[in-house]
C-alpha cells in the first residue's frame, strides 16, 4: 500500500499522537494525585506537599471497618461471578441451539439490564423486597448484581461458543459422541478462557458497583464502594481512603497487565497449537 | 423438516437452557418494573393505612399544568429536572463522543504494532474503580484542593480565593462524567474503524480522493454505527447518574437519577411519584433505543 | 415492611389529633407541652431476662461524630457510650449514617431496622405513629429519673416513655464576622442576601429549611411548624429564590459543611452550636459569629429510641444509659457546646464559660420565646414534598 492510501498523513499522525498523549495525561493525572497525595503527611489534600508518610496505609491496612467492607465485597462479588457465569452459560448454549422459543424476546430480555438505568433497577428491586416483606441484605445485594451482569457473560460466552460450533460439530460426528460426552470434553475445555473473562468481569462490575448497592446494602454494613463513598464525606479519612486508592490502583493496573500477557501467551500457545 | 438427504449438523444447546436466566431475569428486572408500574398509577403503595385506588393524581403531577416560556421552567419542578437533566446528558454524551473519536482514530489508523498497548493504556483506568476516580476528582477541584493551592502556590491568584467554578457546578459534573467515559466510548468506535476494509480506501484514492474526502466518503459513514454505540454507551448510564452530582455537583446541578433517589430512600420520601419519574426514564430510555436503531443489538446479522 | 392494620392507622389518627391539640398551646408554653398527651392507654413495659442472653450485637442509625466513646470511630474525647464498650467491648457495635430525621425515617418506613436511632423531638411521634420503634422501660435506665422533665415528657406517649431525651441545642446563621458587614448580620435573611451569592450553604435538612423560610415570608408563617398551603407556597417561593446563591446544599456538618466554612469557600451557613465551637477553635472566635436573628433561632433536642423487634433491649438500655450519664453529659456540654438533659450538669461544669454564656448551654429556660423549639410538624409530608420540589425546581 503507497503511504498516499494511508488515511493519515504524517502532520496528521504526528497532531494526533500529541492528542493521544494529552489524553493519556488527563486520564492517569487524577491516580497520580492520588497516589502523591497518600504519601503526604497532612489530613488536606493540598500543595505543597508536607513531608513524606506511610502511616495512611498502615492506618488503611488496620481499618476494621474497611478490612469488613473489603471482606463483604469479595463476597458478594465472587458471588455474583459465579451465579452469573452459570446463568451466563445456560443462556448461551440455549441461544445456540437451532430452536428457541420466543427467541427475538429471550435475546431482548438476557442484554435489557444493559439498558435499563442503575436506579431503576435499585428502586425495583427495593419495591420488591418491600412486597415479600423482606428488608435488605446483601444476598438481595448479590442477587442485584447477578442481573446487571447477566448481559456480559452472555456477551462473553456466547460468541465464543459459535466460534466452537462448526469445528465441534465435525469432531462429535466423527467421534459419534453423544452431546454431554462431547460438551464434557471438547466444549468446555475450548469454553475456558471465555468463562474465565466472565468470572473476572462478574466479579470486577460486583466489586466496583455503588449504585444498586446504596439501596438494598443492610443497615449499618457496607460494601467497599460504599465505605469510599462514605469516607469521601469525612475529611478526617481522606488520606486513609487515597492509600486504598493507591493500592486498588496498583492491584488493577497490575491485574490488567497480567491478564494481557496472560491472553497473549495463550493466544500464541493456540496459535502454535494450530500451526503444528 | 430437514431436507431429505442434508443432515444439519447437531447443535450444541437445547432451548430450555435458556429458560432458568430468562425467568431469573423475569422476576429480579420484569417484575419489579411491573411493580414500579403500578406504584406509579396508585395501584400499590407503602403509605402506612392507605388503601391503593388506581389513580393518575402522580402522573398528573408530573407532566406540567401550565408550560411557561421553555420547557424547564414549566409548573412542574421534577419535570424541569428531567428537562434539564435530559439536556445535559445529551450535551455529555457529545462531548464525549467528540473527545473519544479522534482517539479512535489514532488506535485505528496511526499506529501499527503497539496498538493494542495503545489501546491498553487508555483502557486500563477504566478498570480501577469509579468511585474513587470521581473522589479524585473531588480532591482535585475543591476549594482548598490541589488545583487551587497550586495557584496559590504560583502567586497565579491570591492566597484564599479559590477559582469558585471548579465544583459544585455542571463544569465538575461534565468533566468527571467525560472522563469517566472516554475511554468506553472510543472502544466501539475503533472497533467500528478497524473493521473498514482498507481497500475502499485504496479505491477512493484511486478514483482521485484527497484523504479529508476519503474521510467524508468512507471512514465516517462506515464508523457512524460505532459512534451511535459509544453514544448510547454513555448516554444511558448517565440519565439515570446520581453518585457523581452527588458528590462534585451542587444546588444546581440537580438530576434526575437524584430525584429519584431521593424521592425513594432521601428526604423526601413519596414512593408512588418516584415510581412516577422511574417509569417515566425507562420509557425514555428505551424510546432512545429504539432510536438508535441496531447499534446495540446482540445478534449480528448473518 | 411491616404493614399497619386499619386499628393501628385509626388508633395513630388519633395520636394525631392529639398532637393538633398540643400545638395549640405548644406554641406558648415552650417546652412543656408534649408530656399532655400521656394518655392512660399504655402499660408501662418490662424487658425480663439476662443481658448476657441476648446477642451483643447493635445496629444503631448515628449522626456521625457521637458514635461511642472507645470504638474506632471515636478518636477524640467522647466519654458517652464508655462505660457501655467497656463493658460489652466496641466489636458489637455497628453504626450507619442517620443522615437527618426526615432521611431516617423514611428509611424505617421503607423496610430498614435499627437496635437505637438518635432522632430529634419533633420526629418522637412519627415514629410512634409508623409503629417503628418500641418503649423504654425507665427503671433499667439510673440516669433517667436526672432528667429535665420538661425534655423527658416530651418522649412520652400514651404513657409509655418512646425516646430519651440526650442532646439540645440551636439552629441559627453562622457566618465570618470578617465577611460579612455587620448590617447584614442582624437576622436570618442573610442566607437570602445577593451581596454573597455563591458563599451561602443551606442545610439539605428536609423540614428544616422550609421551616426558616416560614419565618421570612411576606407576611411571616403563624406557626413555621404548622404552615398551611398558602404559607407553605410562600415558603417555596422563597427557598427556590435563595437556592442560586448556595454554594452547595450540605449534607454532613463534618464532611463538607465545616470543611467549606474553614477553607472559606462559604461564609455563611445553617449550623448548630458545635459547629460554632469547632470553627471558632479552628479560625478564632474573632472571625466566627453564630448569630442571634432578629426572627429566633430554632432550638431542638434530641435523644435516643429503641427500634422495632430489637433482639437487645437490655444492651440497648445500657447503651443509653452510658450517653445520659452526669459524665458523659457533662462532657458532651464540654466537646460539642450543645446542651444536656441531664440536670445534674452545672454551670461549674462547664469549661468555656464565655461559650456557655454566650450559648446558654445548662440553661433549658432559653427554650423560651422568641427561640422557637422545634415540634411534630402535622403536615410533615407537605414539607418534605416543598423541599424536594426546590431541590428539583
Amino acid at each position: 500500500m503507497s503511504s498516499a492510501t494511508e488515511p493519515l498523513g504524517r502532520a496528521g499522525r504526528a497532531s494526533l499522537g500529541g492528542y493521544y498523549a494529552l489524553l493519556v495525561v488527563f486520564l492517569y493525572a487524577p491516580l497520580v494525585v492520588i497516589v502523591a497525595f497518600s504519601f503526604d503527611d497532612s489530613t488536606i489534600a493540598a500543595l505543597p506537599f508536607s513531608g513524606f508518610t506511610t502511616r495512611w496505609y498502615r492506618a488503611a491496612l488496620h481499618d476494621p471497618t474497611l478490612l469488613d467492607a473489603v471482606r463483604l465485597s469479595a463476597l458478594i462479588a465472587a458471588t455474583n461471578a459465579v451465579a452469573a457465569t452459570a446463568l451466563g452459560v445456560l443462556a448461551s448454549l440455549g441461544l445456540s441451539a437451532r430452536r428457541v422459543l420466543l427467541r427475538p424476546a429471550v435475546t431482548a430480555l438476557l442484554v435489557l439490564p444493559l439498558v435499563v438505568p442503575a436506579v431503576v433497577v435499585g428502586v425495583g428491586l427495593l419495591i420488591l423486597l418491600d412486597e415479600v416483606g423482606s428488608g435488605p441484605s446483601a444476598g438481595a445485594l448479590a442477587a442485584g448484581h447477578v442481573v446487571i451482569t447477566v448481559p456480559y457473560t452472555v456477551l462473553i460466552i456466547l460468541p465464543r461458543l459459535r466460534t466452537l460450533e462448526a469445528s465441534l460439530t465435525e469432531a462429535a460426528r466423527d467421534l459419534g459422541a453423544n452431546q454431554v460426552v462431547a460438551f464434557w470434553a471438547i466444549t468446555r475445555p475450548l469454553m475456558t478462557p471465555a468463562i474465565v473473562s466472565s468470572l473476572i468481569v462478574g466479579f470486577t462490575l460486583s466489586f466496583d458497583e455503588y449504585a444498586i448497592a446504596s439501596f438494598l446494602i443492610p443497615p449499618g454494613e457496607r460494601t467497599f464502594p460504599i465505605f469510599i463513598y462514605e469516607g469521601s464525606k469525612v475529611p478526617q479519612q481522606r488520606p486513609e481512603l487515597l492509600a486504598v486508592a493507591s493500592l486498588v490502583i496498583a492491584l488493577s493496573l497490575l491485574l490488567v497487565v497480567a491478564a494481557e500477557v496472560g491472553r497473549g501467551r495463550y493466544e500464541r500457545r493456540q496459535v502454535a497449537a494450530g500451526a503444528g | 423438516m430437514t431436507p431429505a438427504g442434508r443432515r444439519l449438523p447437531p447443535r450444541l444447546g437445547q432451548g430450555w437452557l435458556v429458560a432458568p436466566p430468562a425467568a431469573y431475569l423475569f422476576a429480579l428486572l420484569i417484575f419489579p418494573i411491573v411493580l414500579i408500574g403500578l406504584y406509579s398509577v396508585f395501584l400499590r403503595t407503602n403509605l402506612t393505612g392507605v388503601v391503593a385506588v388506581f389513580s393518575f393524581q402522580d402522573w398528573g403531577r408530573f407532566f406540567p399544568a401550565s408550560w411557561g416560556e421553555l420547557p424547564w421552567r414549566t409548573s412542574s419542578p421534577f419535570w424541569n429536572t428531567f428537562v434539564r437533566s435530559m439536556g445535559v446528558t445529551v450535551v455529555i454524551a457529545l462531548a464525549t463522543t467528540a473527545l473519544a473519536y479522534p482517539l479512535a482514530y489514532f488506535l485505528a489508523f496511526g499506529t501499527r504494532r503497539r496498538r493494542s498497548l495503545l489501546l491498553l493504556v487508555v483502557l486500563a483506568p477504566f478498570f480501577t474503580s469509579f468511585l474513587l476516580r470521581v473522589l479524585a476528582w473531588q480532591v482535585m477541584l475543591r476549594a482548598n484542593g490541589v488545583f487551587n493551592s497550586a495557584l496559590w502556590e504560583l502567586h497565579l491568584r491570591p492566597h484564599g480565593e479559590p477559582v469558585s467554578w471548579l465544583i459544585n457546578t455542571w463544569f465538575s459534573v461534565g468533566l468527571v462524567l467525560a472522563y469517566a467515559w472516554v475511554p468506553f466510548v472510543a472502544l466501539p468506535i475503533f472497533v467500528s474503524m478497524e473493521r473498514i476494509d482498507r481497500r475502499l480506501l485504496e479505491a477512493a484514492h484511486d478514483l482521485g480522493a484527497g484523504r479529508l474526502t476519503a474521510f467524508r466518503k468512507v471512514t465516517f459513514p462506515l464508523s457512524l454505527p460505532g459512534v451511535v454505540a459509544g453514544f448510547v454507551f454513555v448516554l444511558i448510564p448517565t440519565t439515570g447518574e446520581f453518585v457523581t452530582p452527588q458528590l462534585v455537583g451542587g444546588p444546581g446541578t440537580y438530576m434526575f437519577g437524584q430525584a429519584i433517589q431521593d424521592l425513594f430512600v432521601g428526604t423526601a420520601s413519596d414512593w408512588n411519584y418516584g415510581a412516577v419519574l422511574a417509569v417515566w426514564l425507562t420509557v425514555v430510555v428505551g424510546l432512545l433505543m429504539a432510536l438508535s436503531g441496531r447499534a446495540l443489538t446482540m445478534d449480528p446479522r448473518r | 415492611m411491616e404493614r399497619l392494620d386499619r386499628r393501628d392507622f385509626l388508633r395513630g389518627m388519633a395520636g394525631l389529633g392529639g398532637a393538633a391539640l398540643l400545638t395549640g398551646c405548644g406554641a406558648e408554653s415552650g417546652l412543656k407541652a408534649a408530656g399532655a398527651s400521656t394518655g392512660a392507654t399504655g402499660r408501662p413495659v418490662h424487658y425480663p431476662g439476662q443481658v448476657g442472653a441476648e446477642p451483643d450485637h447493635l445496629v444503631i442509625a448515628e449522626w456521625p461524630g457521637y458514635e461511642a466513646g472507645g470504638t474506632k470511630a471515636q478518636t477524640y474525647g467522647l466519654t458517652a457510650g464508655r462505660a457501655y464498650t467497656r463493658r460489652f467491648g466496641a466489636s458489637g457495635l455497628t453504626y450507619a449514617d442517620y443522615g437527618n430525621d426526615d432521611k431516617n425515617l423514611n428509611k424505617m418506613r421503607a423496610g430498614e431496622r435499627f437496635d437505637l436511632l438518635h432522632p430529634c423531638v419533633d420526629y418522637v411521634q412519627d415514629y410512634v405513629d409508623a409503629g417503628l420503634v418500641e418503649p423504654f422501660e425507665t427503671d433499667l435506665l439510673p440516669s433517667f429519673d436526672r432528667l429535665y422533665p420538661q425534655f423527658a415528657d416530651r418522649g412520652s406517649l400514651n404513657g409509655r416513655q418512646y425516646w430519651i431525651p440526650w442532646d439540645w441545642g440551636f439552629g441559627s446563621v453562622m457566618y465570618r464576622k470578617d465577611k460579612v458587614a455587620e448590617a447584614d448580620a442582624r437576622g436570618w435573611e442573610l442566607m437570602w442576601n445577593e451581596r454573597y451569592a455563591g458563599k451561602i450553604s443551606m442545610w439539605d435538612g428536609g423540614s428544616t429549611p422550609v421551616m426558616v423560610a416560614g419565618l421570612l415570608t411576606d407576611p411571616p408563617a403563624q406557626d413555621i411548624f404548622h404552615q398551611t398551603s398558602d404559607e407553605l407556597e410562600r415558603s417555596r417561593q422563597l427557598l427556590i429564590q435563595q437556592k442560586p446563591l448556595n454554594k452547595f446544599y450540605w449534607t454532613s456538618e463534618y464532611g463538607d459543611m465545616q470543611p467549606a466554612f474553614k477553607s472559606g469557600d462559604i461564609w455563611i451557613t445553617y449550623a448548630w452550636p458545635a459547629d460554632y465551637k469547632a470553627m471558632g477553635d479552628a479560625l478564632g472566635y474573632d472571625k466566627v459569629a453564630y448569630m442571634t436573628p432578629s426572627q429566633g433561632k430554632l432550638a431542638w433536642v434530641c435523644g435516643f429510641m429503641m427500634g422495632k423487634g430489637t433482639q437487645s433491649p437490655l444492651h440497648a438500655h445500657a447503651y443509653v444509659e452510658s450517653f445520659i450519664s452526669l459524665a458523659a453529659s457533662a462532657n458532651l456540654v464540654n466537646l460539642f457546646a450543645y446542651g444536656s438533659s441531664n440536670a445534674s450538669v452545672t454551670p461549674a461544669m462547664v469549661k468555656d464559660g464565655r461559650l456557655a454564656r454566650e450559648l446558654d448551654i445548662g440553661n433549658p429556660e432559653a427554650f423560651g420565646p422568641p427561640v422557637h423549639v422545634e415540634r411534630h410538624i402535622p403536615n410533615r409530608a407537605e414539607y418534605q414534598e416543598v423541599w424536594a420540589e426546590v431541590k428539583a425546581s
